[in-house]
């Protein structure tokens, strides 16, 4: 099974474009997504620059409508996120909890959907597009 | 630069509501002009936050809260990660998405940070162990899908 984990630290939605980590967390953080690789549990993960630097696409009548990411009223918003492989929720849980987070951060936990959660019909309209994960697969690692 | 597209949660993919065959098919052609164009590196749905979790922290102390969560902003249904030249062709790629509940709903666009963005804090030794996890990922991640 494969879990994302989602970074929320309180506040980021009002950063700064441009604000970056502290140090010392990113130490810790780089120990901590060490031991997430040596145990076989790391997928995949990356940090995100501040919502003030990106923008919200609303869809509101069938039509898109930007709104700059600084103007945005969200009241919380992901800072990163881990995507790690675990046997059971509470496997996720366990490796969340040994996060190095800090008392404003939560860690949401999420698990993917697989092909094989969906039904019949789902798989079928899938299906038309053979080649898609492969390919999109292929291109990450390149 | 690389784009976290952020799509929202709504009360349909927070009830397990999947969607129907018309979306799934008009997705599947938006994928794949993603994948023909070079621009899709992942996208992935997540089951609703009812299956899920939250790890609060203070100090040493962790406590879990069991899903679901309020459909608030910050609540996720799926996600993509992108390779595009600017936050604007990002939000082009964005506005030919199909709607992807067909009712309200709104996609976030995120920078994600690359290893250039940190400066000389970021020495070559952090860089080359960032490498070295990465390819490690990599590997087991496709192993993973299959």
């Amino acid at each position: 099974m494969r879990f994302m984990m989602l970074m929320i630290p309180k506040g980021y939605e009002k950063a700064a474009p441009g604000t970056m980590p502290d140090a010392r967390a990113v130490a810790a953080m780089m120990k901590y997504n060490d031991s997430l690789q040596k145990a076989g549990v790391l997928l995949a993960l990356d940090g995100l620059h501040p919502p003030s630097m990106g923008a919200r696409v609303s869809f509101t009548g069938g039509k898109p409508k930007v709104t700059d990411g600084a103007l945005s009223e969200a009241k919380e918003v992901v800072g990163g996120y881990w995507m790690i492989q675990a046997k059971s929720m509470e496997e996720a849980v366990e490796w969340a909890s040994r996060c190095p987070a800090s008392n404003d951060e939560v860690i949401e936990i999420r698990q993917v959907q697989e092909m094989s959660d969906f039904p019949a019909d789902v798989k079928e309209a899938v299906a038309k597009f053979p080649g898609l994960q492969a390919q999109a697969g292929q291109r990450g690692k390149s | 630069m690389r784009f976290m597209v952020l799509i929202k949660a709504d009360w349909d993919s927070e009830a397990g509501v999947l969607p129907d065959a018309k979306l799934l098919t008009e997705m599947g052609k938006f994928n794949e002009a993603l994948v023909n164009a070079g621009v899709m590196l992942a996208g992935e749905g997540l089951h609703p936050s009812s299956k899920g979790a939250r790890v609060a922290f203070s100090g040493e102390k962790r406590r879990v809260i069991g899903g679901p969560f309020t459909a608030t902003e910050g609540l996720i249904a799926g996600f993509w990660i992108w390779q595009v030249n600017s936050l604007e062709e990002a939000i082009e790629w964005v506005k030919r998405c199909p709607n992807p509940t067909g009712l309200e709903s709104e996609i976030e666009i995120r920078q994600i940070f690359e290893a250039e963005d940190f400066g000389p804090e970021f020495t070559p030794e952090l860089r080359a162990q960032e490498d070295r996890l990465r390819a490690r990922s990599e590997q087991l991640s496709s192993a993973a899908k299959r």
